[in-house]
């Protein structure tokens, strides 16, 4: 099999081409066992091509060798990848909700059989608790794994790759692993990880929060238009260098400080109750950024589900002094309140669809005259907006499904912006977006703010409110139990919404 | 209706296997773009013409054939038209045959009892109106999965021409005017051509050059991405629902007309070549979506396969063959189409 001297993964020259696009030029790699190497990179700058092909789900161009473990792998078929120990965790996890942690580990691998294809339950269970105690976790394997925590989840993910069912594990690639994680639980994740690495294992770790990757990894690649811009221990860079590695230049200065104060109240909720959250008031003033924060199961995410009139609740919504109607984001839409929804490819795109008719779909009316669409006039507008929300590619045909994550969701951002609202709910609005999209999407967002738009703007990453919140609201146990005014820092934010937990351990 | 937008789900595209993600290899290059080019309808159904015309050049290549093809396609075309709809909005309507069917035995009813025929088309057509109103019902209010409430629908439908016609095939009273409605040929071509041609003209311009058109499609897409861009997703599938089943039903009066009779059997082996031609049709001109224009390819595809066979000699389950080969291949090939 293998030898022990050879490095867990090698990668050379290694290049893809999408319909003339290079997405790979030619990369080269190598991680040792018992390394945890952080990979990062803009979004399109080639890091899930990467992740794809070592999972065998593209094929390279010919002349790319990848070794695992000193042997070299076959392209192009997922079992072969996985055969030769390459494991993935994917940001969904790829668990069955269903199905208890026991069933999730045995998948892809088959069951413990008796006699008769009877299935050894006993033994099925006892197999499962040992692999999550082993890793310092303690679960009940019988429950639907749709009814555990995010981390409890992350943590089955994990053991499933770890288990050597199928050949050695080599190599653990974690995409984005901790984006649905709570601050607290990403701790527990990064002990998991150490654990798995001390064991030999090399972990490919993705991420965009850059603090993780200097807290977790011992070496780190940057990726920048489908290159190896460097691949160097940690210790060697800072937050600034490696942003700057990975734009290819400095970061601007988001934020001018000296803001204009806000303008007259544009939507007020009182008594706003949903499922998870109870009673709450809030106002969103023309010309401001409200943020609200909250660990998972705060309610922060239904608020905005809420306040976008996309779910029912009880209380009063008015905009303007005039109440909405729970449940209708028609009409939420119709009154200027627009929501850009989280998870963007089961709330907000349209697959199969082009990149015009995503970004058009929530108004066709300035096109259409005696109910006729005139298309040039559409396309003259999207070629418009593609340009001022520097959507790549700025082709209006393009199917959204071909776009990178990050300009994904700026069609998203650029669908709402487009109807002109006068506030704006945003839901994780930088959900899997990279540090320089993030920037200049703020700067967009910023804009329209400083032109009379209310924004309120939940999201689980405290360093994003402080960067764009002009005040943040706190939310905990699904109630507004604290607001911080500027100076907004990242830290406070987030110990702000951990206080209670704080106070009762 | 404002605490249920989300009743819809899109269980066609579902079945076109567009949905269908995973780690699946590019086979594309093993197997080169075979059937998968958006014309390839159309070279297919050239070959066939010459392929055809070689073979039997006394009894294809003639104008009777082609009329006869163009005639016998029209109905099912317009039933297939009237299945796109919903299928674009993402919903399975499997009452458009028995909602024709029906259609055509309630117009030889009431020719029978000595309505005019106009009242008697309008009728039927108003009856289509509310059958899909009330599948829209069914499966929005109700929250049936579409395949289910629009298969219990057909089934209803059955029975309902079965009781009118007391199971008998209907032909007296018909007007002379209906028939002539039904079976002039204006300019030499079957009126049934003109009437597609008509129908097919409108609903691809409402689908492709008017909102609601992109809306449809939208809804078929993704309801809950619709939904919260501000689209009223019920009211869109109920819209759908609705045209499918006046579509079906101006398709029956047709046809009732063409036939000059009503009988409870008529109606249901239209269901299949719709759902070929529908899905077919998605593979063609606009491919990985259903159209009205891939639709029409695929009817006249369909037909022209299955009339050459029958003058070679063929038996006559010939046509049953070659559309349900069609439905499956169809469908493989969207799925295919979409992994790409």
């Amino acid at each position: 099999m293998s030898n022990s001297s050879s490095p867990a993964l090698r990668v050379v020259n290694l290049a893809k081409t999408f319909g003339g696009a290079r997405a790979l030029k030619a990369i080269s790699l190598e991680i040792a066992p018992g390394e945890i190497h952080g990979l990062v990179g803009e979004n399109g700058s080639g890091k899930s091509t990467f992740v794809k092909i070592l999972s065998g789900y593209h094929s390279p161009e010919p002349g790319g060798v990848i070794e695992v473990g000193g042997n070299e792998l076959s392209f192009g078929k997922p079992a072969d990848s996985h055969a030769a120990g390459l494991r993935f965790v994917h940001q969904d996890l790829g668990l069955i909700d269903d199905l208890n942690c026991a069933e999730n580990l045995a998948l892809g691998r088959g069951f413990d059989t008796a006699f008769g294809r009877r299935i050894r339950w006993r033994s099925e269970h006892e197999a499962a608790r040992r692999a999550l105690a082993a890793l310092g976790y303690e679960i009940d394997v019988r429950r639907p794994i749709g009814r555990l925590s995010v981390s409890e989840r992350t943590a089955i993910a994990v053991a499933r790759a770890v288990s050597d069912h199928g050949g050695r594990t080599h190599v653990i690639v974690l995409d984005e692993p901790t984006v649905n994680l709570p601050k607290a639980e990403i701790q527990r994740l990064f002990r998991l990880l150490r654990l798995i690495r001390d064991r030999g294992v090399a972990l490919i770790f993705i991420s965009h929060h850059l603090e993780e990757i200097f807290e977790l990894a011992d070496r780190v690649t940057v990726l920048r238009d489908g290159e190896v811009v460097v691949s160097r221990s940690v210790t060697e860079l800072n937050h600034d260098s490696l942003i700057e590695l990975m734009l290819g230049r400095a970061l601007r200065a988001v934020r001018s400080d000296a803001r204009a104060a806000a303008g007259a109240p544009v939507l007020t909720a009182s008594g706003v109750c949903g499922q998870v959250v109870q009673d709450v008031d809030l106002t969103v003033h023309a010309g401001e950024v409200v943020g609200v924060a909250g660990i998972t199961g705060s309610g922060r995410d239904e608020l905005a589900r809420l306040i976008a009139g996309s779910a029912p609740f009880a209380g009063r919504v008015a905009i303007d002094g005039e109440p909405l109607r729970s449940n209708r984001p028609d009409l939420f839409i119709r009154a200027g309140v627009v929501g850009v929804p989280a998870e963007r490819t089961v709330n907000a795109a349209l697959p199969d669809h082009s990149v015009r008719e995503n970004l058009t779909i929530s108004h066709l009316a300035p096109y259409s005259s005696f109910g006729l669409l005139r298309r040039s006039a559409e396309r003259t507008d999207v070629r418009t907006l593609l340009e001022k929300f520097d959507i790549r590619p700025a082709r209006p045909e393009q199917p959204i499904d071909s776009l990178s994550g990050g300009n994904q969701q700026k069609v998203m951002i650029a669908r709402a912006m487009r109807l002109g609202p006068k506030v704006l709910v945003l839901d994780e609005p930088m959900q899997g977006v990279d540090v320089g999209a993030q920037a200049e999407l703020h700067r967009l967002v910023r804009a329209s703010v400083e032109n009379g738009l209310g924004v309120l703007a939940c999201s689980s990453s405290s360093e994003e409110l402080s960067e764009i919140a002009d005040r943040v609201l706190i939310m905990r146990s699904g109630r507004v139990v604290d607001e911080l005014t500027a100076p907004l820092a990242a830290d406070d934010i987030s110990a702000a919404t951990l206080a209670k937990q704080k106070e009762t351990t | 209706m404002s605490t249920t937008d989300t009743a819809a789900t899109s269980e066609a595209t579902r079945v076109t296997g567009r949905d269908s993600a995973g780690p699946t290899k590019r086979s594309g290059r093993i197997i080169p773009r075979l059937g998968l080019d958006r014309f390839s309808g159309l070279y297919v159904l050239a070959a066939l013409i010459i392929a055809y015309g070689i073979w039997l050049p006394d009894t294809f290549l003639t104008s009777q054939t082609a009329r006869s093809v163009a005639d016998g396609q029209a109905i099912a075309a317009i039933v297939a038209l009237a299945l796109v709809v919903p299928l674009a909005a993402g919903v399975f309507d499997l009452s458009v045959a028995a909602t024709l069917g029906f259609s055509v035995c309630l117009v030889a009813w009431l020719q029978g009892h000595h309505v005019n025929a106009i009242l008697s088309v309008l009728t039927a057509v108003a009856a289509g109106i509310v059958i899909g109103a009330v599948n829209s019902l069914v499966i929005i209010v109700l929250r049936v999965n579409s395949f289910i409430g629009t298969l219990g629908m057909g089934s209803l439908l059955a029975a309902g021409s079965y009781w009118i016609t007391d199971g008998q095939t209907l032909i007296k009273g018909f007007s002379p005017d209906l028939l002539k409605a039904g079976r002039a040929q204006p300019a030499g071509i079957p009126v049934t051509v003109w009437y597609l041609v008509g129908i097919a003209l409108v609903l691809w311009f409402v689908l492709e050059y008017t909102p609601v058109g992109r809306y449809f499609y939208a809804v078929g897409a993704n309801p809950q991405a619709s939904r919260l861009a501000g689209l009223r997703v019920d009211r869109l599938v109920a819209r759908s629902l609705i045209l499918a089943g006046f579509l079906s039903a101006l398709g029956g009066a047709i046809l009732a007309a063409k036939l000059g009779l009503g009988s409870p059997d008529v109606g249901p082996p239209y269901l299949l070549p719709a759902f070929s031609a529908a899905f077919l049709g998605a593979t063609q001109i606009k491919s990985g979506r259903v159209n009205v224009l891939g639709t029409l390819v695929a009817v006249y595809l369909l037909g022209v396969g299955v009339k050459g066979l029958q003058l070679a000699g063929a038996p006559s389950y010939v046509g049953d063959l070659f559309n349900g080969a069609a439905l499956i291949i169809a469908v493989a090939l969207a799925a295919r189409t979409s992994r790409k």
